[in-house]
């Protein structure tokens, strides 16, 4: 395990850096000039500039605002993953302040049931299709607004020994095992750039893509290893690899960049060396404690140049692409883990200027998110009635986008509840500690339904499930008093129960065909008419406009 | 030395991208709907496609292949098991298969399968992707490429139907859709032989089941007209199909089925579930899985599989005939195959361990040149000597035989992505 003398010297002077001169740069187009906007305007205002200005560019005239029932339902999803009550609603259409989308903005950023929802995004962009989650360590991370690269060093490098920090590294230690995996995950979670092809040859399109830098990435984990539970690092090994011409080479600590980092020289233990250092781990294992921390760590090696200035372009901008689709369901960057030179962006200064601000405010990501849901680009309406509907990444009419299984299953929770229980004149704290029973409840239900990926289907299984199981009727479709089907039960006016209906599970009033439709349904099975109740609810659940966001 | 895995990306290195000729349009081309756009497949083929079928014999735990198909009588790896002669002069199976030495006519043998990994659940991925995942691209199983590839969008029939009622191996053979989306997901049976969710409530009569299905149509409509997702097209499609499913419900009831039938195939589930399998794909379903499991014979390996072998050559000569009497069999392929085979070498237990650098495995019915093998493993079964093949080229078999290009190409993103990897071919020797 002896390290040459010399390596404590070198490692005091710090990692000497080989810089290979290369820039990460979407090369801003030549409207604008080289000039982003500057750094003090609001990130709302930036955003409709930009996205307008390429409009203009393009003679697209957008779609207009969508109404309010649109936008709030629209920001209630997004920012707290469940659609507004009746109550909410109401209020909200009858509200005349001028800043009403503001406030609403606010008090929703302000809501516990954001923290939840920020947990629940980040949750499946850190571990998705994956039986372990890190909601443990997300929760206290995002209910004090931890900083991104705080968040994203405490996933890389977290102590085992801080009961906070523990949870961060499940990220790596589920990964682990399968180290091609591990560097690619990280590399597409964190830095939107998906190397796996760079594996077997140099990617033909993209100069970034080398074998080089795919084995330089691995190299930064290619030490760490997991001993009964508990992550270590060692202090030697070097991953060697074939080039497509057959040499055999030794990769070097390379980052995405190019940017090669020094390390001290290590000298690969002897046999002997080897079986006491096995022996040791053995004996860690059963005392369970974590293997010792290495004097020179190549995993810190990778959180360090990542986020040095000047290097951490790939980092800010990967984040605001993942969080920009979120809102928008298209990125600036598509697809979202190919963000190279080769592929810019469809407004690179927006890029540029949203990836400077995030790192200029510390990585603050519900200022980002905040910024994005206050733009105008945000609110467009998703009908679009004209002749040739325009490519998603103009951002000149709102997406529609499928919710998530936790979104989809709180959304029919609330919409199926007794409105009256979360009504206005009810106690605020009662009405959320309600909401937030809802949201447990919603859990089970929100097992059986598939999270959407890019280009998402959505299978028949759903449907049938939907349509034919007990738990549906069961959840949703019962007439007890503190269901929203009880409620509609004892009203006798039909358009009043119509609107009653369409408040709690479609946010909005219906327009005059509904209400002509819906009222007609009812009335045509006077003889049956609790019966024809239920079937109106569950058309409205299942149907799309509660299945997705728009 | 790190390992170097094959990990296709369409690059020009690998093989002449068509992205050239297809221009713009393919880098652009997000959507799974654009995919079939940008295939260039000959009509004949795409007509050859028609109606073809796949059931696929799932041993899962690893059946023996000298035991099977590949005996080694009066060889130290033998077993106490002689060999007999076939229908097919010169070919000789286990004796524990006499029903299907009758009927070899129509089944060819693949003897030479070497895919290397020897862990239960890589290995079955892999024997139902025809190749490893890789990191970030989810590939779909054989399933969910035959019902995208054989089944029509709005089918009335599943399009792909798993049957795993055993828990062995179950979480190592689940069905996988990938990139092709949930649309292409497994129909999946694990309790018992009839589908979840599939029958209508008692509590509802059919009338306000149906009504309500109109009324969810008529609002969805209103709301889709002006909005536009490929996600959005997708949920109301899964739920236009509901109906039609639900009237599939009888096929998963074998009562349906003249007496004399039921009591050709026998009582055992596994039989029941090949019935119900003959029964799909007679009314169109492109892709039906049967898993019989409790392959893994680390001990007692002869006992065992002088149960399970007995059973799989009845049942497995019983579907063939049924098949081929209904004019069926021309267009639906029989394939027998596990994550892998099991050692020559015979254990302290009497049993064998996992093995896959030679072993076997079937294929029967459309397309296929019946009464043949392909491939040898030497005298004592441990190496492949002749036509060594993998997952990828068994795949791409599978495919040339009910006329699918196996070089075609699925696009996820800009990313073109073939049916199967790239270094893979179809053992043409087989196909008919």
């Amino acid at each position: 395990m002896a390290l040459a003398r010399q390596c404590a010297l070198l490692m005091r002077l710090g990692c000497f850096i080989l810089a290979i001169a290369f820039l990460v740069s979407n090369v801003p187009s030549a409207i604008f000039g080289d000039e982003l906007l500057p750094e003090d305007r609001s990130i709302a205002e930036v955003v409709d500039h930009y996205v307008s200005a390429r409009l203009k560019q393009e003679k697209i005239q957008p779609a207009p605002t969508a109404d309010d029932a649109n936008v709030l339902r629209r920001t209630t999803l997004d920012l707290a993953g469940r659609i507004p009550t009746s109550s909410e609603t109401a209020n909200y259409l009858a509200d005349t302040d001028e800043y009403k989308r503001q406030n609403l903005i606010n008090r929703l950023i302000g809501s516990p049931a954001f923290v939840r929802h920020q947990v629940n995004e980040f949750d499946a962009l850190l571990m998705p299709d994956s039986k372990t989650s890190l909601r443990e360590y997300l929760l206290p991370a995002f209910a004090e607004n931890r900083p991104w690269d705080q968040m994203y060093r405490e996933i890389m490098l977290g102590q085992e020994d801080d009961p906070e920090q523990k949870g961060a590294l499940q990220f790596v230690k589920t990964r682990v095992s399968d180290l091609d995996r591990l560097t690619n995950d990280v590399s597409v979670t964190f830095f939107g750039v998906n190397v796996s092809c760079a594996q077997c040859h140099d990617h033909p399109d993209v100069f970034e893509w080398s074998q080089d830098r795919f084995f330089g990435m691995k190299s930064f984990f290619n030490r760490t290893f997991d001993n009964g539970g508990l992550l270590g690092e060692r202090e030697y090994g070097l991953v060697s690899y074939q080039t497509t011409k057959g040499e055999t080479r030794e990769a070097r600590l390379m980052f995405l960049t190019g940017t090669v980092l020094e390390e001290p020289e290590f000298s690969e233990p002897d046999d002997e060396a080897k079986k006491e250092e096995k022996k040791m781990l053995e004996e860690l294992k059963k005392q369970k404690q974590a293997p010792p921390a290495p004097r020179f760590s190549r995993r810190e090696q990778l959180v360090e140049v990542a986020l040095r200035s000047g290097e951490n372009n790939y980092f800010a901008k990967a984040i605001v692409n993942k969080v920009w689709n979120r809102f928008f369901g298209c990125g600036l960057v598509m697809p979202l883990d190919q963000m190279h030179p080769e592929n810019p962006a469809s407004h690179p200064e927006l890029l540029e200027w949203l990836a400077r601000d995030l790192v200029n405010h510390n990585f603050n990501l519900t200022r980002l998110v905040r910024g994005i849901v206050s733009s105008e680009a945000y609110c467009r309406s998703s009908i679009w009635t004209g002749d040739s509907r325009p490519d998603p990444d103009m951002f000149a009419v709102g997406s529609v986008r499928p919710l998530t299984p936790y979104q989809y299953a709180t959304l029919l929770r609330v919409a199926t509840a007794n409105p009256d229980l979360l009504g206005t004149d009810q106690k605020a704290d009662d009405v959320e500690t309600r909401l937030g029973n809802l949201e447990i409840a919603a859990r089970g239900l929100a097992q059986k339904i598939e999270h959407p990926g890019t280009d998402f289907q959505i299978g028949v299984a759903e449907a049938l499930l939907f349509s034919n199981n007990e738990r549906i009727r069961n959840e949703l479709l019962r007439d007890s008093n503190d269901m929203l089907i009880g409620k509609l039960k004892k009203i006798g006016d039909t358009s009043e129960l119509v609107r009653m209906a369409t408040m709690s599970i479609w946010n909005r009033l219906p327009d005059p065909d509904e209400q002509a439709a819906l009222v007609g349904y009812l009335e045509g099975r006077a003889d049956h008419r609790d019966e024809a109740i239920g079937q109106m609810v569950w058309a409205m659940l299942t149907g799309s406009e509660c299945r997705f966001n728009y | 030395m790190s390992k170097r895995r094959n990990w296709f990306c369409g690059s020009e290195e690998h093989r002449i991208s068509r992205r050239g000729f297809l221009g713009t349009a393919a880098a652009t081309a997000g959507s799974m709907s654009a995919l079939n756009l940008l295939r260039e497949p000959a009509l004949a083929a795409e007509l050859k496609k028609q109606d073809k079928r796949v059931i696929l014999l799932w041993l899962a735990g690893g059946a023996s292949q000298l035991e099977t198909w590949d005996p080694k009588p009066r060889r130290p790896t033998g077993g106490p098991f002689a060999a007999i002669p076939t229908s097919v002069p010169g070919i000789h199976i286990s004796e524990l298969m006499p029903k299907m030495a009758r009927c070899m006519d129509d089944t060819a043998i693949i003897r030479s399968l070497n895919t290397k990994d020897g862990s239960h659940g890589g290995a079955a991925r892999m024997m139902h992707l025809g190749r490893r995942d890789e990191a970030t691209v989810q590939f779909p199983d054989l399933g969910a490429v035959l019902a995208r590839e054989l089944g029509s969008r709005d089918s009335k029939v599943p399009d792909n139907v798993s049957f795993y009622t055993a828990t062995e191996g179950r979480g190592n053979a689940v069905g996988q859709a990938g990139f092709l989306g949930a649309r292409y997901l497994p129909m999946s049976l694990t309790t018992n032989s009839r589908p979840e969710d599939l029958a209508r409530l008692e509590s509802i009569s059919d009338l306000e089941h149906k009504q309500r299905h109109e009324l969810r149509e008529l609002l969805s409509n209103r709301f889709i007209e002006y909005r536009h997702s490929n996600s959005l097209r997708s949920h109301n499609e899964a739920y236009s199909r509901v109906r039609g499913l639900m009237s599939s419900d009888k096929l998963f009831d074998i009562s349906e089925e003249p007496q004399s039938i039921r009591e050709r195939y026998g009582p055992s589930l596994f039989a029941e579930q090949c019935l119900i399998a003959r029964r799909l794909v007679e009314a169109g379903t492109p892709f039906v899985k049967v898993s019989r499991a409790w392959w893994d014979s680390h001990g007692q390996n002869f006992e065992t599989h002088l149960e399970l072998v007995s059973e799989l050559d009845h049942v497995m000569s019983v579907l063939l005939d049924d098949l081929k009497q209904r004019g069926l069999l021309e267009n639906t392929m029989v394939v027998t195959l596990s994550e892998f085979g099991r050692t020559p070498q015979i254990n302290a237990s009497l049993g064998r361990d996992h093995f896959a650098s030679a072993w076997s495995c079937t294929l029967s019915g459309c397309g296929i040149k019946g009464g043949m093998v392909y491939g040898a493993t030497d005298e004592d079964g441990q190496t492949v000597k002749d036509g060594e093949i993998d997952a990828g080229d068994l795949f791409a078999t599978i495919y040339m035989a009910l006329g699918i290009d196996p070089h075609s190409e699925y696009y996820v993103g800009s990313r073109p992505i073939p049916l199967v990897h790239e270094e893979a071919s179809a053992v043409t020797e087989v196909l008919a």
